[in-house]
Parts: structure tokens; C-alpha cells; sequence
């Protein structure tokens, strides 16, 4: 019988968000066009347009010695050229920013290749070759899982996560990389680590209310409460009573 | 399962905490202040611009961080200490600026208990003495003067100035209260009189009829050496003084069998020595077990009848040694630490979760109840769900607790007492901790910072099992337990859950009654029976500590 993964328990439209996104089958609703420059000078590593950095020569350069299991793994393109090692980092309000940092994590597990995401409470980083990392911050940031308002591209000083908003809905960044124009548009004028960019660039209209709370991965009163979703909560108390009872009794 | 309401204690703090904002709003206004908002912050500033200039060096400087926008961008909000009205700066927390927070572990490192019998025994049967309550009250005089650093027996001695070290005593207990009624009063524990009737019961049969010393050295001689000097320097006083009150010569052989017992055969000391690779003596931090540090701390005497605030004055006082000096400073450095640990006794905010708990379990079952793991998931799962709806219903809480590790810490806290004063079974209380943590990481997709990946997630599987390489009773493990010896937010957790256990059942004490009764004592320095009112009274500069030099330095 062929395994079938089922990503995560539960029917709420929380629950099926996190199935949808870990899923790699699934397309990713793409919301806003961003250039490659764009997302390279949002990520402050190379100036656009410069080579990238090595950390050793290409692959096909090294005289890599016979292995079967490198004839197995193909090696992602910033490996393949010896990239160094990047990395995009985000930080997401819990008041129903469309990714939480577990999910992030998850999605890197399952969507991508050469990757070392880590987990905290305010922010989940994605290490990885600098060309790949390029391409996974585009398509993250041009598609369902980032809201201009309430996600964040943050290297460093990434308070805000669980802080009230702003007046005007936007997550609280003491450095301000993102501002909210008059129009609506919020537009990033600063790189992940707070320098300035030459140019700002466009991130579109913030999502409105409803649409964040349709779209959101994290249980939270006002959208999907953690304690309305059964089959989670009885998943983890599966969970918890395995770990428990089987730790040093495998037998059980 | 449904949402009971309770008296919502946090709701004071967020009041003060956040000035004429209403504490259920998900949006503020940012005014980006900087460091000025704050009265400490720019005290600190000026002090820093003084000694730049006094020394030639540059010092505190809040303008260096990125860009020169200075830290403080958001709101810097005060901080209420938990079970008092005290309100203060969250630097007046971190243990450098709190007097009371260096005395109480001060004191701790400062004490050993070394019994008498072995000695009574060696000048009885061995030397053919006669030892009597007016020979024990005699040789406790003499070692009162002499613990301190003060010479018998020896002529022309560099003695210490009794003004630098009048922090020094030597006490004693015991079970039998004929014997305890014929010693000089000045130097006798009163078990009667410090405890709860049921409780100085059960300590006085614990103790029986042996005579124990609660030794306290001069604070000033451990901040100069180092916890293991206690066993030590109070081991010599100690022989002096047998040797003087006995009238013994001083280079007989039976001083050895004396020496030998203070220092090792009737020595209990606070904590245990550390592996190489942590390297630290005994009477450190890191080898202070859990069940010691509930037992070193008195709430449960003086409120016997709030378990509740016996477990939350251990979870504070928890946080602040295990993860404020010991993680925080020992084992690391910089200034999260702090913030880490005053999550678990500021705001009021893991009060409301744990009573709400307890009200909760003794409202569906009749406690102490079996710890079975029905029972542990139900109270876990519902404190952690009440816990996590308060933070969503409040976003002012939220804010408070920042961040993630302070949050897990603060649900996983309150799950575990709740389970442990319900069961009476610390291990049952671990395995509540752990519910939570399973739970709080799926409700909102994130936990703590790695290390939450570590121990949270793989704790459960040693929860229920005590063999030596596998576990222990949450009594008996420590800051230097395998899975918990790197992780700030928990350690004051695990340590307030072994006394739950024991507060849920009534028992005089957690792990040892010899630490129950030898800091039941109102000469200290620091009062165990309210760790949290003296370290507001710390916050606030209000707090005496021993051990100050001012005699013999230059006045100001």
C-alpha cells in the first residue's frame, strides 16, 4: 500500500490551510509580482546583479569522488555552483498572519531541497545555497503565505510577532522596513536588517480582515479557536500518551 | 470542555502596566520613543555618559544599535511583581540591580547543615566526655564566635570585624522537644513555633531524636570564594570549637573523627558537585535539586492553606536562581535571561492560570486524585487552553509575554502545578508540563526558541521512568539533569511542581525536612516564607542585604 501523507489532523479551515501548504501538490495562490532584484535587495546579501559568492568551487569542478549516493541526490543549482550559505527569515503576527513559524518550517521540509529551516516563537529563518534561497523567498513572498501587513522579512530585531498592532493594522517593527502609504500600498524601504534600500519596493495592498482569517494557519479566538478543533486536540493527547507510555517501553 | 471565567488577576497589572489602554485592544499607537520613555533607561544613560567621561572608555550607550535607532521603539512598560502592589522597571529584575535577588542565593550558598550525633558520639565513647544540653549550649557559644571568623584556642590570630559579618550564625534542631527545651533558646529552631501544628509533626518524627547545626557563613566570605568554601570554613570553626568547648588537645586524634564528620559523615550541603564539563563545586546552583529549592523556600508554612502560592513563590524563586543566575550568568550571559524568568512572577498572569487550574481540577474531581493519564491530559489540555484564550482575549498579556519561550513556560507552569497539586505525584505534574507543551506549539504554530524542540519535545519519554540513566522523580532531578541543563524558562517550572505535590497533600516538605526546618529561621537575611514580596522590595531598593563592606571602605 502506497503511503499517502495527510499533513495534519482536523477539518477547520485552520487545519486544512496547514494541509494545503505543507502539501507540495498544492499550488500556492500567487497574490503579487515581485522582480528578482526586488527580492535581492530585500534580502541585502549581493547587490543585484553581482556574481554570488562561493564557499567552493562548482561541483563539477571538484573532482568529487565516485558515491552512489551523490548519483542519487541531485544537488540544487546554488550547491551545484558552490554558493555560500543565506538566508531569508520572516517573522508573522499571531493575529492571523497567514503563516506561523512551525508551518514555515514544515513547508521548507516538504516544498523544498538543501534547506535548514529553524524554528522559534517570533520568527523562522530558511538557511540555504544563496540562489535557492532567492528563488524560496520569491515564491513565498509573492504567494498566499505573506501578507504585507502582517508578515514580516526580518533578519534581526524582529519584536512585534505577539505585539498589538499598529493603528493602522500593520505588525509593530521597530525599524520600520515596511511603511503603509496613503494609498494602501506597503512598500519595503528597508533590506532584513534594517539598512536602507536605494529603491522601495512595491509589496502591494495589505489583506483585508476577512481574507487574513480565511487564509490563517494559527488558532486564535477570533478566527478559529484552538479548543473548537477536536481532532487536534485529541491528535496531541494521542501523541502526548504515546511519547509517554512508550518512551522506555517499546514494547507498549 | 467549556471556558470558565475567574477573577482574572492579570487584569490589575495590565491596568498599571499599560496606562489608560484598555487591556482587551489589538491595536496601540506606536510613538517610537526610544530609551527616553523609560525613568531607569535614562538614569542608565546618564550614568553612562559619567563614566565615559570619568575613565576615557565609552559605556552604556543605547544609540549604537542599528542604524542609531535605539532600542525601545515600542512601549516600555513597568512591571507588577506578582502577589504584591509593587511596581517596577524590568531592570530593577535583573539580578545585578537586586540586592534581594543576590541575598537569597547568598544565603543559600552561604548554609550547610552538619549534624551532631557523630560528634556527640566520638567525645562520649571515644573520649569518655560528658555531653549535656549545657556543654551543647556552651560549644554553641563559642562557635557563634567563632563561625565568623574569630580564633579559640589559637593565640595572635587575624581575626575578621564582626561589623562585616554579623550575617553568621549556627543554629540547631531537632525532633525531640525535651532536648530542644533544655538548649539556650538563642540557639535553637523552633519547630513548634515556626510551623503549621500538622507540620512540625510530621518534621519532628522525620527528624527524631538527632541534633542537626543550620550553618550559616559570613555572605561576604562566599562572594569571595565560592559555595564549596561553606562545607569548609565551617567545618574548621566547627572542630575549633569542639576543641574549646570540650577542652580537647588540640592535635589528639579524635579531632579527626570531628573534622571528618563536619565535613563529610554529618554533612548534608544545598546542592551537589558538577560534572567536569560544568565544573563547579558544591553549594552552586547548578547541582541545587528541585526538591531542595521547594524546600528551602517557607510559603507552605506560612500559608498552608494556598498551595497555590506555596508552588508560584517556588516558580519565582526557581526562575530567578536557576535561569537569572545560574543559566543566565554561570552558564551564559547577556540580558534575556531576565526577561525570560520574569514571565513566570510579574503581571500576575501565570496566578490567574495556575488557580484557575487548581479551581478547575478540585471542581471536577475530589483531590488528590489518581495521576492517571486521562487525568493529566483533561488538566493539561484545559489549563493550557485557558491560559492560551487569555492571551487572545487580552492582547495586553500577550504583549507582556513577548515572546514564545515566555509563554510556554508561563502555560507549561501552570498545567503541571495544576496536575501536580491534583495528583500529589510530581511526575504527573512533569507529564502535564509536557501536554502543554504539545498542545500550546499546535494551537499557535510556534513554541519557544530551539532548545523547545529539545526538551519539550522529547521530555515525556523519560516522564514516568526513574532509572538512573533514564530518569528520576522530579524531586530529585535538577538544574544538571540531562535534558534540562541548557534551557532557560523551565527549571523554576519543574521546581515548583515537586512542591506542589507535596503542598497539594499537605506534607511538611518536599524532598528533605532538615532544609525545611533549617531555613525556617526569621534571622535570615532574605524571608523564604515571600520570596516574591522580598525581591520587590529588591526592585524597589528597600531590601537590606548582608554581607556589605562599608566599613572598611572609603565613604562616598
Amino acid at each position: 500500500m502506497a503511503y499517502k501523507p495527510q499533513f495534519y489532523p482536523g477539518k477547520t479551515s485552520v487545519a486544512q490551510n496547514r494541509k494545503k501548504f505543507m502539501d507540495p501538490s498544492y499550488k500556492l495562490e500567487k497574490l503579487r509580482s515581485l522582480s528578482d532584484d526586488d527580492v535581492v535587495i530585500m534580502l541585502g546579501h549581493r547587490a543585484p546583479g553581482s556574481a554570488y559568492k562561493s564557499s567552493h568551487p562548482p561541483l563539477k569542478e571538484g573532482g568529487e569522488p565516485d558515491d552512489p549516493i551523490r548519483k542519487l541526490v541531485e544537488p540544487t543549482p546554488g550547491a551545484s555552483a558552490g554558493d555560500r550559505i543565506r538566508y531569508c527569515q520572516f517573522t508573522d503576527s499571531m493575529f492571523y498572519a497567514p503563516a506561523v513559524p512551525y508551518v514555515r518550517s514544515w513547508m521548507a521540509a516538504t516544498r523544498y531541497r538543501g534547506v535548514d529551516p529553524g524554528t522559534l516563537s517570533g520568527r523562522q529563518i530558511i538557511e540555504g545555497r544563496e540562489r535557492d534561497i532567492e528563488k524560496i523567498t520569491k515564491e513565498l513572498m509573492e504567494s498566499e503565505v505573506f501578507d504585507c501587513a502582517r508578515s514580516g522579512l526580518r533578519g534581526c530585531t524582529v519584536h512585534g510577532h505577539s505585539l498589538r498592532l499598529n493603528e493602522n493594522g500593520m505588525m509593530f517593527d521597530m525599524l520600520q522596513r515596511v511603511v503603509l502609504d496613503k494609498n494602501g500600498n506597503v512598500y519595503a524601504v528597508k533590506d532584513q536588517v534594517g539598512d536602507p534600500l536605494d529603491r522601495k519596493v512595491n509589496l502591494g495592498k495589505p489583506m483585508s480582515d476577512a481574507d487574513l482569517k480565511k487564509r490563517t494557519t494559527i488558532y486564535f479566538i477570533g478566527g478559529v479557536p484552538a479548543r473548537s478543533d477536536a481532532e487536534m486536540v485529541g491528535w496531541v493527547q494521542r501523541i502526548h500518551n504515546e511519547r509517554t507510555k512508550c518512551g522506555f517501553a517499546p514494547k507498549l | 470542555m467549556s471556558v470558565k471565567e475567574t477573577q482574572k488577576r492579570f487584569i490589575k497589572a495590565m491596568k498599571k502596566k499599560f496606562a489608560g489602554q484598555e487591556p482587551t485592544s489589538t491595536t496601540t499607537v506606536y510613538k517610537y520613543e526610544g530609551y527616553t520613555q523609560n525613568k531607569r533607561k535614562v538614569e542608565f544613560k546618564k550614568a553612562g555618559d559619567a563614566i565615559a567621561k570619568k575613565r576615557g572608555i565609552s559605556a552604556y550607550n543605547p544609540m549604537v544599535h542599528i542604524g542609531g535607532i535605539p532600542l525601545g521603539q515600542r512601549q516600555l512598560t513597568p512591571y507588577v511583581v506578582s502577589g504584591t502592589d509593587v511596581v517596577c522597571e524590568g531592570d530593577d529584575l535583573h539580578f545585578v540591580n537586586n540586592a534581594a535577588m543576590q541575598q537569597f542565593w547568598d544565603e543559600i550558598r552561604r548554609t550547610v547543615i552538619v549534624g551532631l550525633d557523630v560528634a556527640h558520639a566520638t567525645l562520649e565513647k571515644r573520649l569518655g566526655k560528658t555531653v549535656t544540653p549545657e556543654t551543647i549550649s556552651n560549644y554553641l557559644a563559642v562557635l557563634n564566635h567563632a563561625m565568623p571568623g574569630a580564633a579559640v584556642v589559637q593565640e595572635h590570630m587575624c581575626e575578621t570585624n564582626p561589623g562585616l559579618v554579623d550575617d553568621c550564625y549556627v543554629k540547631v534542631f531537632t525532633g525531640d522537644d525535651e532536648l530542644a527545651d533544655s538548649i539556650d533558646k538563642q540557639y535553637v529552631l523552633d519547630i513548634n513555633k515556626a510551623f503549621p501544628k500538622d507540620q512540625a509533626a510530621q518534621l519532628k518524627k522525620a527528624v527524631g531524636k538527632s541534633l542537626w547545626q543550620a550553618v550559616h557563613i559570613p555572605t561576604t566570605v562566599v562572594r569571595t570564594c565560592d559555595g564549596g568554601t561553606t562545607s569548609r570554613w565551617s567545618a574548621m570553626q566547627i572542630g575549633m570549637s569542639f576543641i574549646d568547648a570540650y577542652k580537647m588537645c588540640a592535635g589528639e586524634a579524635a579531632v579527626a573523627d570531628l573534622a571528618f564528620a563536619a565535613k563529610h559523615a554529618a554533612l548534608v550541603e544545598m546542592a551537589d558537585i558538577l560534572p567536569a564539563r560544568r565544573a563547579r563545586g558544591p553549594n552552586e546552583p547548578g547541582g541545587l535539586s528541585f526538591g531542595f529549592l521547594a524546600d528551602i523556600v517557607q510559603t507552605n508554612r506560612k500559608y498552608p492553606d494556598d498551595p497555590c502560592k506555596s508552588s508560584l513563590e517556588v516558580v519565582a524563586s526557581g526562575c530567578m536562581l536557576y535561569d537569572q543566575i545560574w543559566l543566565g550568568s554561570y552558564m551564559s550571559g547577556g540580558v534575556g535571561f531576565t526577561q525570560y524568568a520574569t514571565a513566570a512572577y510579574t503581571d500576575d498572569i501565570l496566578d490567574d492560570f495556575t488557580y484557575y487550574g487548581y479551581d478547575y481540577a478540585k471542581g471536577k474531581y475530589k483531590i488528590p486524585t489518581k495521576p492517571t493519564m486521562d487525568i493529566v491530559n483533561d488538566l493539561g489540555t484545559e489549563v493550557t487552553l485557558y491560559g492560551i484564550e487569555q492571551y487572545e482575549k487580552y492582547p495586553t498579556t500577550l504583549e507582556d509575554h513577548f515572546g514564545g519561550s515566555q509563554r510556554a513556560t508561563v502555560l507549561a507552569a501552570a498545567s503541571g502545578v495544576t496536575c501536580a497539586l491534583a495528583t500529589g505525584n510530581s511526575n504527573a505534574g512533569l507529564s502535564g508540563w509536557y501536554m502543554s507543551m504539545y498542545l500550546h506549539k499546535e494551537a499557535w504554530g510556534r513554541l519557544g526558541f530551539f532548545g523547545f524542540d529539545l526538551q519539550d519535545q522529547c521530555g515525556a519519554t523519560n516522564v514516568f521512568s526513574c532509572r538512573s540513566d533514564e530518569g528520576a522523580i522530579d524531586e530529585l532531578r535538577g538544574p544538571n539533569y540531562p535534558n534540562y541543563a541548557m534551557n532557560v524558562g523551565h527549571q523554576g517550572g519543574y521546581a515548583g511542581i515537586a512542591g506542589a505535590a507535596h503542598y497539594g497533600r499537605g506534607d511538611a516538605w518536599t524532598a528533605s525536612p532538615l532544609l525545611k526546618i533549617c531555613f525556617a529561621d526569621k534571622n535570615l537575611a532574605f524571608d523564604f516564607t515571600e520570596p516574591r514580596k522580598e525581591f520587590a522590595r529588591g526592585a524597589i531598593r528597600e531590601f537590606m542585604p548582608a554581607g556589605e563592606r562599608t566599613l572598611v571602605i572609603p565613604a562616598k
